[in-house]
């Protein structure tokens, strides 16, 4: 009899503790079909989240978040999305089982290089630490586009002091005026 | 002229020449020395060496990034605005206190022109140098910038906001040139106020977040102008947001102005 | 072309300063000056350096504001009506600067337009062979001699036609041939009827040019005269030694006179020199040429001194400021 009671008394606590657990979320990511194929530094990237409550029970206080790590060889870090994206956390009082949720998460491509770009989830709401859900990475690299083109400033920067300075040599030298 | 004319009162007499057009003469005259004197023209020669070492640093980077681009402009902007503060400055203590200096002030204040419209004129050759800085600077911009972001609205930035700041350190310039026998003496005092106004740029976001900073910025026309450019060229924010940037540079101006009336009311010989 | 001052002889004073007092600086310049000057008339303004006559110049051209008694030009106040004054009346102020980058039509072209005046440009040249000076075309004023300058700016203070013409030295630094010209322009345009005051050390100019004279010593109007109520004969305290005037041919522009020996005047390889004070004025040459100077004749000797000279002489060296400079 005790033995009994002590297996139920088990059963239940385990129970709830799975039910205090977050109900795991099913996080998918997509780059979107218009992006362009090979895009260059200032082209904007538009890629597809879709986040499914598969569980039975509700889950609250859903938080995704985007982010984006540079993965070139020996110049690895997460990257900064202030200027990349606007568009850079998503929150969900709840999701209802089975409830699915699509979020477009636009990017700006501001530098060369390339990347790995994942939205990551979690439905313990901000007062509990629940285990985040990461999507597949979406890989793209960035090609450069010479912001400053040489064609354009070395003229520039060469004849307009040259321009300048010939008219001082022709007034130094006694140029009439008027 | 007949007698009758001799009786006329000097009170009701008509001066001979508007205001108005009194004053466009003389800022055609300063442009015109601006133009074509040695002196003018190695200013702007200045101006251009200073660009060009800029845009040459860049071009050396192959690295830049599409934001570094857009941090590019926006300094691009600071220089043109800072070097043609500095331009003001000069043309400003030069306008009165160097022509006082040479002796031709004298004769121009001896024309048939109220006072206000001689100072309308000088602002006016002011802004002819300030103009002429633009001329020199858009090519750079356009250069440094058409492959970027913003180059349109930094323009326009440039010129809305950069416009009043010019134009006050050099109306607050004249107003000491106006005020001080000595020229180095004027040139020294409009420069330390335009150093001090720069200065917060130097330091940084950092310590211009104290409550002492904050205050400074506040009345201060280079901060209030390349705030606004740093939205609009960085953050891509619209040039019409910032109205209040605008406000304060305005105001400046219009207070340097009043202070340069009240040194040439008071401008003797 | 006539220069031509379009006014009748007689009526208000076109100028009159009474009792006037000013202060530059927190100096006080003037403290109290009176003349009064009408339609026809030259008057001469004298005084030691230092006496104010520029101060003066200032009062009546309404650049300063006098601190007491009245200014009238036009019969209106130069300080307070100073636009419309200054439409009717032309000056040449000491040691003026110029536009050097302009040619001289153009110089005198835009100050004719600041008068609102519609000069044409052979009319401009005119203005200014009327005064003397023929610059190459397209010649700069920064290339201008001094003597060039100061024709220039006679020629803008007399642009206008002004009624009122008030001038600071205006044959400083100009060769006898200029001077002459400068003294027939002026008389000429005295005798259409403009008032012109003279202010100058050179009491030469004042004895050929002049109708009264004003003498201030230390910012007070001292004598007040007609030159022809002077009268002859030196009076009791005059200066012994009296003074004399070489004319001499010789050339050391630029060189260093003796002491008390002063250049009236010099074109080329001949000058006019003053000595002060001197027994024998012929030494004056030794000394000269002892300093550099190429002195090869002495053509003449006068007496310098004049009933004008005498007199000034006299109420300036009262001046205790000019005695301890």
């Amino acid at each position: 009899m005790r033995v009994a009671a002590l297996l139920i008394f088990t059963v239940l606590l385990l129970a709830m503790q799975a039910a205090a657990q977050a109900s795991p979320l099913i996080v998918e990511l997509m780059p979107a079909s218009a992006n362009p194929a090979h895009p260059r530094m200032g082209d904007r990237l538009m890629f597809r989240s879709t986040i499914r409550n598969p569980g039975a029970d509700q889950a609250p206080g859903v938080i995704a978040w985007l982010s984006l790590v540079q993965v070139d060889p020996g110049n690895e870090k997460p990257v900064d999305l202030e200027d990349w994206s606007a568009q850079k956390a998503l929150t969900l009082p709840a999701l209802a089982p089975g409830q699915t949720v699509t979020t477009e998460w636009p990017i700006r491509l501001i530098q060369a290089g390339h990347y790995r770009v994942a939205v990551i989830a979690t439905a313990a709401g901000i007062a509990e630490v629940g285990a985040p859900v990461a999507s597949r990475f979406a890989g793209f690299a960035v090609a450069a586009k010479p912001v400053v083109e040489s064609g354009r400033v070395l003229p520039i920067a060469i004849g307009v002091p040259l321009l300048l300075a010939a008219g001082l040599l022709w007034r130094v030298r006694g140029g009439r005026v008027r | 002229m007949t007698s009758h004319a001799d009786q006329v009162s000097v009170r009701s007499a008509v001066l001979p020449l508007r205001p108005a057009a009194g004053a466009w003469l003389i800022a055609r005259k300063e442009t015109g020395e601006l133009l074509l004197s040695r002196r003018g023209l190695a200013w702007l020669l200045v101006v251009a060496v200073v660009l060009s070492a800029f845009a040459l640093l860049l071009v050396s980077d192959t690295e830049l990034g599409l934001l570094d681009n857009a941090q590019v402009v926006y300094d691009m902007v600071g220089i043109v605005i800072g070097v043609g503060a500095l331009i003001g400055v000069v043309a400003g203590v030069d306008a009165v206190g160097g022509e006082r200096e040479r002796g031709s002030l004298v004769p121009l204040l001896l024309v048939p022109l109220p006072r206000g419209a001689l100072l309308a004129g000088k602002l006016g050759g002011i802004a002819a140098a300030w103009a002429m800085t633009l001329v020199v600077a858009l090519p750079y911009l356009w250069a440094v910038g058409s492959t970027g972001q913003n180059l349109g609205h930094a323009v326009a930035a440039l010129i809305v906001l950069g416009t009043p700041v010019v134009l006050g350190f050099g109306a607050f310039a004249l107003g000491l040139g106006a005020r001080l026998r000595s020229v180095p003496a004027a040139l020294n005092a409009a420069l330390v106020v335009l150093l001090l106004s720069a200065s917060p740029l130097v330091i940084g976001p950092g310590l211009r977040r104290t409550t002492i900073g904050a205050a400074f910025d506040a009345v201060n026309p280079f901060s209030a102008a390349l705030n606004a450019v740093d939205a609009v060229v960085i953050d891509g924010e619209r040039l019409a947001a910032h109205a209040l940037a605008f406000c304060a540079v305005a105001v400046w101006a219009l207070a340097a102005g009043w202070f340069a009336w009240a040194g040439m009311r008071r401008l003797a010989r | 072309m006539t220069i031509r001052a379009n006014t009748r002889p007689g009526g208000d004073p076109l100028l009159e300063l009474r009792s006037v007092a000013a202060a530059i600086g927190g100096a006080e310049i003037l403290r109290d000056v009176s003349l009064r000057l009408g339609r026809g008339e030259i008057l001469g303004l004298l005084g030691p350096n230092g006496a104010g006559k520029t101060t003066t110049l200032s009062v009546a051209l309404g650049l300063t504001a006098p601190s007491r008694g009245s200014a009238r030009v036009f019969g209106g106040d130069p300080f307070v009506d100073g636009a419309a004054v200054r439409a009717r009346l032309g000056a040449l102020p000491e040691g003026g600067g110029f536009y050097g980058w302009m040619t001289a039509p153009a110089y005198l072209g835009f100050f004719a337009r600041l008068h609102g005046l519609a000069r044409a440009p052979d009319e401009l040249a005119e203005r200014l062979v009327q005064v003397g000076l023929k610059p190459s075309a397209g010649q700069r004023i920064e290339t201008f001699s001094h003597g060039m300058r100061q024709r220039l700016g006679l020629a803008r203070a007399l642009l206008a036609d002004p009624l009122l013409i008030l001038l600071d030295e205006p044959t400083n630094g100009l060769d006898p041939r200029g001077r002459r010209e400068v003294h027939d322009l002026l008389k000429r345009l005295a005798r259409d009827g403009a008032g012109i005051l003279l202010c100058t050390h050179l009491l030469d100019d004042v004895e050929r040019l002049c109708d009264r004279i004003s003498i201030m010593v230390a910012g007070v109007t001292v004598r007040d005269a007609a030159l022809r109520d002077l009268g002859g004969g030196p009076p009791a305290d005059a200066p012994r030694g009296g003074r004399f005037r070489l004319f001499l041919s010789a050339a050391g522009e630029g060189r260093p006179l003796p002491s008390g020996v002063s250049l009236v005047a010099q074109e080329r390889e001949a000058c006019v020199v003053e000595i002060a004070g001197s027994e024998m004025p012929e030494a004056a040459w030794v000394e000269m040429m002892f300093l550099g100077w190429r002195v090869r004749e002495i053509h003449r000797i006068e007496d310098g001194s004049s009933p004008l000279e005498r007199l000034y002489l006299s109420l300036t060296d009262a001046d205790p400021a000019r005695s301890a400079a």
